[in-house]
């Protein structure tokens, strides 16, 4: 460790930390374009520009390594003067349009600019513009507004180091460099939209997103993307109970700070929401039940002759999981099966430039596994549910295509259903009893991904008309059978429940996967996929 | 003086390696494979022979920097990218004696360690290029390269490598990507080529000039070099005249010489009697000169303490009819467009002074102008930026306006006022914009 000196704030660093992080652990935050954490260091942009006492001119804090016993200054008048001039730089042909730009809100150029820049410029003259650059569809989710790039290569250095796909590059030379992919062809590879992540400013933004809401409108709620087993950590932006986006959230461990373009583009399906009430086959719609007459009809479903058989699913919550483990199997003495999907490959990168791979296409198959449940593919699946004329429950009416297809409802017609769901299917229009579900940013829910780790995915808002978490229907059930006297009043109870009996959870706290970058999992993992 | 780099000219055949042989060649060669590397470089160093490709730096300690215990293979580059404007010495030595280069270049590969040597050369220099492959197979052929050079057990291959015409490809570090198959764009550093150069291993880059000195150094001894020119400037250095002379091109003279010998009494001095206005010392990237400062000697130390830098030795040459903001928007031009376009200052400033410059010229030039001149050239300059391809360009501006101010204030007072008609953004009426704001 070495112990160094940032504007009075003494700080201890490990060995090859640069300034800009030694810096921020200092409590002071050093402005940055190019430099990004997860990139190599190109130290171009020259904003970060501090004093190191001993040293005759500035130096770019992202480029310089800390040392034993430096004082640095990131305050001074030589800095705050050479700052203000790389900003009057970088804005002397920067388009004034943040009111149609779409990275206003979540611009650094606009940040740095208040805190560090000139009130005015020295520029009088015409700005530089790209003709044909300046909106253009570099790929098919990354829109190019080359009038507004600050030559930062963050992008490009994303597709070499990150993707490794070298698709963009610098073209010609000088003032009048522009991206533009190596070949020319389009800008698509699985991770494409990160570019427009990693850009400082508006020149890479993505499509789906453009013109959707002003971002400082936004909530943001952090979450875990529920595209497959990986778990890349997200951030969800939405507005007025509407989902706009996902953006990644660094971990180290997951994801880095990357997420691909298939998780991203979930986003939209998440306001997806057809089933609104619970609904009873044939009821008329004043008739229909309550939540207290659905939850006692469920009640009585389960303890029909013959038994039904359940389908879970591995998109669910470790806490509903631990529920179907309790309540279903355990209590009712049901049997339960897990579906699992093996669907395209998705690959991510972490925080250490390793690479993840994983066909399986669900969430938390991982926790489903350490909870004990039996998995079955496909065709296990359509054994398990057409193996007699038994009722069936299922948990969640998309945990596997199959369930989704025309060859399940016409396999089941005719058979005692109850779903559970968000979205209409072909199920839910021959089921006795549907219950609507929450989405999967309306209820908070603890998620194990592939490598093992737990993490929690937060609630945005309340579920949407009269849906309920999965966990809480089950709960409430729970009640009905008998089992406790009392409900949970949140899913950290029963994570509690699900710590202190299954051991693969042992010790863990749901306060800590608030705060940590996910919890890794005791004992083995199984390799899924 | 008798010349020393370019003794060969005017000798038929002087590419030759019969004709090199004849005068002497390799046999410098010869004496430091007989010393070891350290003595080499203690004998450069003692020779007190600094950089000729502008920074001055000292060869012999530029050389020591090698690191001895590195396992990596070594590097030299002989860097024949001459592209400053105004420069044009490396050229002309290429063209009178290529082996005198390439006896340098081996000579440094030996005293470093290196067995692999590049020759960067511009790309517009097609013909030099086929002047050094035809150097470099005939000295092959004699094996005064290849393996085992004339018996020593030291091997040296030296391939030339064309640029494709960048400015940018004569920094080192840029030129270093270069023939790595990159874009040209300077390294961050530290760390420095002496460490980490050419595929990761330590690189010693040296101007054509400066490795044609080191034969001689080797044959006649340091002290005989030390003794040309003045104590801290020492050797004989090529001077490129370009602009009003009587009779431009490149001349040799001893470091110390005053620039007014090589303007009137080697270059005939300026056409028609006209009056020296300026001069350019060292390539368009150094501080342009008054006419005042025409005796400065011409080395290192008295033109840095005249305000300029002695840089390649470009000498341009300006008589009193040189409008200064054209010659300044002519510059700018060239490095606005030259800029790699990597950072910030360097890449926005070169441009945007140009646009300034060019406006002034135009006669659309208004009073603030000098000032933002001025402070573009104040910080696009001096480590702001990766390379000091910023300072190449701030240098010049600053120069040009505060040498010339009157000249710049005087094409900003001819500028036509602002008039309705002529405002591009918004129509102003009473001086109100459209929308009364």
């Amino acid at each position: 460790m070495l112990k160094l000196t940032i504007d009075g704030n003494e700080v201890e660093v490990a060995e090859g930390t640069n300034l800009v992080e030694a810096a921020a652990l200092a409590g002071v935050e050093i402005p940055t374009y190019c430099y990004h954490p997860g990139l190599t260091v190109v130290g171009q942009c020259r904003i970060c520009f501090v004093e190191v006492e001993g040293m005759p001119r500035l130096v770019t804090a992202c480029s310089t390594v800390a040392q034993d016993g430096m004082l640095v200054h990131t305050d001074s008048e030589r800095v705050r003067d050479a700052r203000a001039a790389v900003m009057e730089f970088l804005l002397a042909n920067h388009p004034l349009d943040c009111p149609v730009c779409d990275q206003a809100g979540e611009c650094y150029l606009q940040d740095y600019s208040v805190e560090h820049g000139l009130d005015s410029t020295h520029m009088v003259d015409v700005r530089r513009t790209f003709p044909g650059l300046e909106r253009r569809m570099i790929g098919p989710h990354v829109v190019q507004n080359q009038n507004r790039c600050i030559h930062c290569t963050r992008c490009v250095r994303f597709t070499r180091e990150v993707s490794e796909t070298n698709d963009l590059t610098m073209k010609s030379r000088g003032n009048h460099s522009y991206i533009d992919t190596f070949d020319g062809g389009p800008y698509d590879n699985p991770w494409s939209a990160c570019a427009a992540d990693v850009c400082p400013v508006g020149a890479l933004t993505v499509k789906e997103f453009r013109f959707r809401a002003r971002v400082w409108h936004l909530d943001e709620t952090d979450s875990v993307c529920p595209g497959c087993s990986i778990g890349c950590n997200i951030e969800i932006g939405h507005l007025n109970e509407v989902v706009h986006r996902f953006v990644p959230r660094a971990n180290p461990h997951v994801n880095g700070w990357w997420m691909c373009d298939y998780g991203r583009f979930l986003a939209e399906g998440l306001n997806e929401r057809d089933l609104d009430r619970p609904q009873a086959r044939g009821s008329a719609p004043s008739e229909e039940p309550s939540w207290a007459q659905a939850i006692d009809r469920l009640a009585s479903f389960i303890q029909a002759s013959p038994p039904p058989r359940v389908v879970a699913s591995a998109n669910l919550s470790n806490e509903a999981l631990f529920l179907v483990r309790q309540v279903l199997r355990d209590h009712a003495g049901l049997q339960v099966v897990v579906p699992v999907e093996r669907g395209e490959e998705r690959k991510m990168k972490n925080g250490r430039n390793e690479w993840v791979s994983n066909v399986d296409a669900h969430p938390n198959s991982t926790g489903a596994r350490l909870l004990g449940f039996d998995m079955v593919d496909g065709a296990g699946l359509e054994r398990f549910a057409t193996a007699d004329d038994a009722p069936l429950l299922i948990l969640d009416n998309r945990a596997h295509p199959w369930l989704v297809s025309e060859a399940a409802a016409t396999a089941l017609s005719g058979r005692r259903l109850v779903v559970l769901g968000r979205v209409a299917t072909r199920l839910t229009e021959v089921a006795e009893l549907v219950l609507p579900t929450a989405s999967w940013i309306e209820a908070d829910g603890t998620y194990t991904s592939s490598t093992g780790r737990v993490q929690l995915a937060r609630r945005g808002f309340a579920p949407r008309a009269q849906a309920r978490p999965t966990w809480e229907i089950l709960d409430r059930l729970a009640v009905a059978l008998g089992l406790h006297d009392e409900r949970a009043t949140s899913p950290r109870e029963v994570f509690t429940a699900l710590a202190e009996h299954v051991p693969a959870f042992g010790g863990m706290d749901y306060y800590r996967l608030a705060t940590d970058p996910g919890l890794a999992v005791m004992g083995e993992v199984p390799h899924v996929g | 003086m008798e010349p020393i780099l370019l003794r060969a000219r005017g000798t038929p055949s002087s590419r030759t390696l019969a004709s090199y042989l004849e005068a002497g060649g390799y046999q410098a060669l010869g004496k430091a494979l007989e010393m070891t590397p350290s003595d080499v470089i203690a004998e450069v160093r003692a020779s007190g022979l600094r950089g000729r490709g502008g920074a001055g730096f000292p060869t012999g300690v530029k050389w020591g920097f090698v690191p001895k215990d590195n396992p990596r293979p070594k590097y030299l580059i002989c860097n024949a990218d001459e592209s400053e404007p105004g420069t044009f010495k490396d050229r002309e030595l290429i063209h009178v004696d290529p082996h005198m280069v390439i006896e340098g270049i081996a000579i440094a590969s030996y005293a470093i360690g290196a067995n692999t040597a590049y020759i960067y050369i511009r790309g517009e220099f097609a013909t030099e290029a086929r002047y050094l492959e035809e150097a470099l197979s005939e000295a092959h052929r004699r094996k005064v390269l290849g393996s085992n050079i004339l018996g020593s057990g030291f091997d040296l291959d030296i391939y030339v490598h064309r640029g494709a015409g960048a400015y940018i490809c004569g920094e080192e570090t840029a030129l270093i990507e270069s023939i790595e198959g990159k874009r040209g764009l300077p390294r961050l550093k530290p760390p420095f080529p002496a460490v980490v150069g050419l595929f990761g291993c330590p690189t010693v880059v040296n101007n054509v000039e400066t490795l044609a000195c080191v034969p001689h150094i080797i044959a006649r001894g340091a002290r005989w070099f030390a003794d040309i020119g003045t104590e801290k400037s020492t050797g004989p250095k090529l001077f490129s005249v370009s602009g009003h002379v009587n009779k431009p091109g490149v001349y040799e003279v001893p470091l110390g010489t005053p620039f007014n010998t090589i303007i009137d009494d080697l270059c005939g001095g300026i056409p028609g009697g006209r009056a020296l206005k300026a001069f350019i010392p060292g390539g368009s990237s150094a501080p342009v000169m008054t006419a005042d400062k025409v005796t400065t000697p011409c080395d290192f130390e008295s033109v840095a303490a005249a305000g300029s830098m002695l840089g390649s030795g470009g000498l341009i040459v300006m008589d009193e009819t040189v409008d200064m903001v054209w010659a300044l928007e002519n510059l700018l031009t060239f490095y606005a467009h030259e800029s790699c376009g990597q950072c910030t200052p360097c890449r926005e400033g070169s441009d945007w002074a140009l646009d300034v410059v060019r406006r002034i010229r135009r006669g659309r030039g208004r009073p603030s102008d000098i000032d933002t001149l001025l402070r573009i050239a104040r910080f696009a300059s001096q480590g702001m930026t990766i390379c000091p391809l910023g300072d190449a360009f701030c240098e010049p501006l600053r120069s040009f306006v505060t040498n010339f101010r009157g000249e710049f204030e005087a094409a900003i007072d001819r500028a036509e006022p602002l008039s309705p008609t002529k405002t591009p953004i918004l129509p102003v009426r009473s001086g109100r914009g459209l929308f009364g704001i």
